[in-house]
Formats: structure tokens, C-alpha cells, sequence
């Protein structure tokens, strides 16, 4: 029996490596084996005053609002992706090694075509989801946010520059990101995530 | 079948021999005890949140929350399932009722995990070693061992040597093969320049010094020495070449004897962890307590507890 278990068990964790499946409590790659060269190397610049105020919103009665970590009851640090990264359409770390080089047994065995992504969320619906959810706002209310906006700084940086050791050379870029709510969501609304 | 014959004694060498009862007994204890310390560490930020505050819709519930349907979080939930996971935790190293606690803890960090990795979508893998660990206690005897349960029954049948080790052992390959697959699969979708010194640890390195600013002479506000050594790619080109052999070469802890050699092993990699941590914030920090999976804990069990009756002055108690 115990030998059914192990001869079980290998055959699982081997099969999550061999096809690619990063689900907990299966994995195939840690973080950071994602290495794709690059000429410029670029940081977000952290305006923490900026983030403690939150999300710039407005809502269909056209009265403006902010929403903060607080609001929404979640750690700062994950209220900074979706300050910093889910509004600007940028996926978790996870999803780009999951999209990366998958392989033709991989593609074949998920159905995915040459160019189709492992990984792929609409992070625009997603971040009116759930603002609107967590804060009660149904779609049609006059308080239902119809727009979500953001704004970040960022430094760009030539990375042979700073192999040398030089970080003085900087070019400052800002970000606006402001995304509309679409009525033909209204139909997904019911349905939310799943 | 000659080669059947051998490959079976292998297999049946490596697998059901080398640990005692008590072995499992204690590292069930300890292991537990690291927990404690483990499961406050990764769930921190969840409870710093209101526990009747805001109930949030996630942005991208983690695939077993999909599953099931679980779509916002209800934080006072968050508390509780936190409460019953060290507590259970606790009944583990004590090993009362020690199968229904171990199935608890698995829940909990399910529930606490996900909880945690839903609200932005990033997925942590911190948990992945842990969680195979518990697996495979749950599947062994440890409870019947040093534990409550064991006092409970009037004639507790002995652990063998092949139930005590198989465990142990399954965890020490996952452990292994944990490493092992980080080479596959960096090689799998960077290629070898990862390994290059001006690869994927010198552009860590400068991401994470640059990231808390800079000031008007052009030097990092933190982090100087990553940014320090992000300057010396020949001196990366060697940590990456170490990096390579010791994910490479990890599998070989299952094959040394010499408790010596396998404790400076270890500490290698725990100096890794430690480095990592420090220099690139990859927080991998409190995971070598798992290493005392490698280990026979029964002397160094022996040897605390002669060292703790010395410091409290009391001789150690004798058995029987």
C-alpha cells in the first residue's frame, strides 16, 4: 500500500513539473525564473501620499471620491498592485511565467494556440468588480463607480548605466491610467468572477 | 530482473530505512513548533486588516477559491480560521487527537492562503514545502508517537523503522526535487543567460536597490550593498555559478552520510536563504526550519534537553 502511495505520489509532483501546473499545492517553478534581457530597467516611484488617499473615483451621479486601502479593507501591499500595476493591465509575476515559453505539449495539452496566453484577465472589468462590489455599489445606482483612475511616476534607467554604478542619469515618466466602465459588463455582473 | 531485484532494494533502502519512531515523533514536535512561528509570519498583513470592516470582492480568487465558489473575504472569518490554526498547530506538537489536527492546519492554510493571495492575485509559493510536509504526516504514524494520543492507549504498538522512515524520506525528496526543478525550470523559459552575470541576479539586484529611490549625487537610498555588488558581474557570474550547483547538486543531501557534511550543507543553503533575503528581498527567510527534515532529531533532541536540566540546574529524568 505504501508503496502505491509513493509510486501516486511521485507520478503528481512529476506530472505538475512535466506539464507546466503552478496550482497550490503543486508547483513546476519558483519565483524569479523569468529573465527576459532588457536595455532599460525602470521603478515606480512610490508616492505614499498619493496611495494613503487611494484610487480617484467617479461615480454616475458625477460626484468624485477617492478609495483607499482602508475602504476596501485589504494590506496596504496588495492595494498598491492595484494602484500601481492591475489598473495600468499589468498581470502578477505568475501569470508572465506561466505565459512564458509554454512549449508545444503545453499548448497542446491546454488547447491554447501559438500566440493564445495561459494567462489572461481582463483586469479592467475585474478592478470595477470589485471596487464596486466590496463598497455595495450595484450598477444601478448613483453612486456605482464608472471610473477608476490612477497616475504614477516612473524612473527609467539604462541598465548599462547602472551596472556602472551610475544612477544619475534618469528619465522620469508619468502614467495616467483611467478606465470607463462598459455597459455591455452589466451582463457579467450576475456571474462575477466564476 | 536482475536490475528489477536492484532497483527494488534501492527503493526499499532508501525509502523504508534510517529513522525511529521517536524520530517522526519529534520532528512532528518541531516541525510543528516552526509552524507557529511560520504561520504568524506569512499571514501578518491579513490580521492587520478590521476584522468587521469592509468584506472585499478579490480581483483574482486563487483557483481553489474559483472552484468552490468563494468570491469576497469575511475578515472576522480570517481572525478565527487564524485562531484555529495555531491552535491546532499547538495540538499537533502535542500530538492530541493528531490526524484531525493536522487536517485542520491543512484547511486553515488553505483558507489563510488564499485569502491572501486573492486580494491582488499574486501567488505566493512560501506554503508549497510546508503543505508537502503535512501531507505526508498525515499519511504517516507520527501521532502514535511522543504524543498524547499514544498515552491514551493501553498497548501502543511500536512504530517500525520502514513506517517511521518512509515519511521522513518522501520529505526529504520533495525538499530536493524543490531545487532541482529550479534549474529545470529557469533553463526552461530564460535559457542559460539567466546563470550570466549580467543575468536575471544582477537586474534583482538593481531592482531592488533602486526601488526606494534615489538622491541628487545619484546614490540608492537603501540596499547600497546590492546595488554595490550589482557593479561586479564577474563576482555574480561565481554566486550564479554556486546558485547552479547547488540547485543542481541539492538531490545529493539524500545520499550523505556524515551528519557533518549534511549540517554544512544546510547551512549553505540557509546562508543562500539568508543572502537572498538580504540582498534581493526574496522572503524565503524562515523556510530552513524545514531542514530538520534531514536530520535524525532524537541525539540533538537528547542533547537540548541534557543542555536545558544543566541551565536549570535539575538532572534529566531517567526513562521507565
Amino acid at each position: 500500500m505504501v508503496n502505491i502511495i509513493l509510486v501516486l505520489y511521485l507520478i503528481v509532483i512529476w506530472a505538475a513539473v512535466i506539464f507546466r501546473i503552478d496550482r497550490f499545492p503543486l508547483t513546476w517553478v519558483p519565483m524569479y525564473s523569468v529573465y527576459q534581457p532588457s536595455e532599460t530597467i525602470s521603478k515606480s516611484i512610490k508616492d505614499k501620499a498619493a496611495m494613503r488617499k487611494g484610487l480617484r473615483v467617479t461615480h454616475r451621479d458625477g460626484s468624485i471620491s477617492y478609495v483607499s486601502y482602508k475602504d476596501l479593507n485589504i494590506p496596504k501591499p496588495n492595494f498598491k498592485r492595484l494602484y500601481y500595476s492591475r489598473i495600468f493591465g499589468t498581470a502578477p509575476p505568475k501569470h508572465k511565467q506561466g505565459n512564458t515559453e509554454l512549449g508545444a505539449l503545453n499548448r497542446l495539452v491546454r488547447g491554447l494556440d501559438e500566440d493564445e496566453p495561459n494567462f489572461s484577465v481582463d483586469w479592467e472589468w475585474r478592478m470595477f468588480w470589485t471596487l464596486n462590489k466590496t463598497l455595495r455599489f450595484e450598477p444601478a445606482d448613483p453612486k456605482f463607480i464608472v471610473r477608476i483612475e490612477s497616475s504614477k511616476q516612473r524612473r527609467i534607467y539604462k541598465k548599462a548605466d547602472l551596472a556602472k554604478g551610475d544612477a544619475s542619469k534618469v528619465e522620469i515618466q508619468t502614467q495616467q491610467a483611467v478606465i470607463d466602465w462598459q455597459n455591455q459588463w452589466v451582463k457579467r455582473w450576475n456571474h462575477g468572477l466564476l | 530482473m536482475a536490475f528489477c531485484k536492484s532497483a527494488s532494494r534501492i527503493w526499499n533502502q532508501f525509502f523504508f530505512t534510517g529513522f525511529s519512531g521517536e524520530s517522526l515523533g519529534l520532528l512532528r514536535m518541531y516541525i510543528g513548533v516552526g509552524l507557529l512561528f511560520f504561520h504568524t509570519y506569512q499571514f501578518a498583513t491579513v490580521l492587520t486588516l478590521n476584522p468587521i470592516g469592509a468584506m472585499y470582492y478579490f480581483i483574482e480568487p486563487i483557483w481553489y477559491f474559483k472552484v468552490l465558489g468563494i468570491q469576497y473575504h469575511v475578515p472576522a472569518l480570517s481572525f478565527l480560521m487564524y485562531a484555529i490554526l495555531m491552535s491546532a498547530t499547538i495540538a499537533m506538537i502535542l500530538g492530541k487527537n493528531t490526524r484531525a489536527s493536522i487536517v485542520v492546519i491543512i484547511l486553515c492554510i488553505f483558507y489563510l492562503k488564499g485569502v491572501r493571495d486573492s486580494f491582488s492575485g499574486d501567488v505566493h509559493h512560501r506554503y508549497i514545502i510546508p503543505m508537502q510536509i503535512l501531507f505526508l504526516f498525515l499519511l504517516s504514524k507520527c501521532g502514535e508517537v511522543l504524543s498524547r494520543d499514544a498515552r491514551q492507549l493501553h498497548h501502543p504498538k511500536e512504530v517500525q523503522e520502514w513506517e517511521a522512515s518512509w515519511p521522513i524520506k518522501t520529505m526529504q525528496l520533495y525538499v530536493a526535487l524543490f531545487y532541482f526543478w529550479s534549474v529545470i525550470a529557469k533553463v526552461r523559459v530564460s535559457g542559460w543567460v539567466w546563470f550570466a552575470g549580467e543575468g536575471r541576479i544582477q537586474e534583482v539586484l538593481i531592482h531592488r536597490s533602486i526601488r526606494w529611490g534615489v538622491n541628487d549625487k545619484g546614490e540608492v537610498l537603501k540596499n547600497a550593498l546590492s546595488f554595490e555588488l550589482a557593479q561586479h558581474p564577474d563576482i555574480i557570474q561565481v554566486f550564479s555559478i554556486l546558485v547552479l550547483a547547488f540547485e543542481l547538486g541539492f538531490p545529493l543531501i539524500l545520499f550523505i552520510k556524515s551528519v557533518k557534511l549534511r549540517l554544512a550543507f544546510v547551512l549553505g543553503v540557509t546562508s543562500f536563504h539568508i543572502a537572498t533575503f538580504v540582498l534581493m528581498d526574496v522572503n524565503f527567510l524562515l523556510i530552513p526550519f524545514v531542514y530538520l527534515i534531514f536530520f535524525d532529531l532524537v541525539p540533538i533532541h537528547a542533547w537540548l534537553k541534557a543542555r536545558a536540566h544543566q541551565i536549570l540546574g535539575r538532572p534529566p529524568a531517567t526513562a521507565g
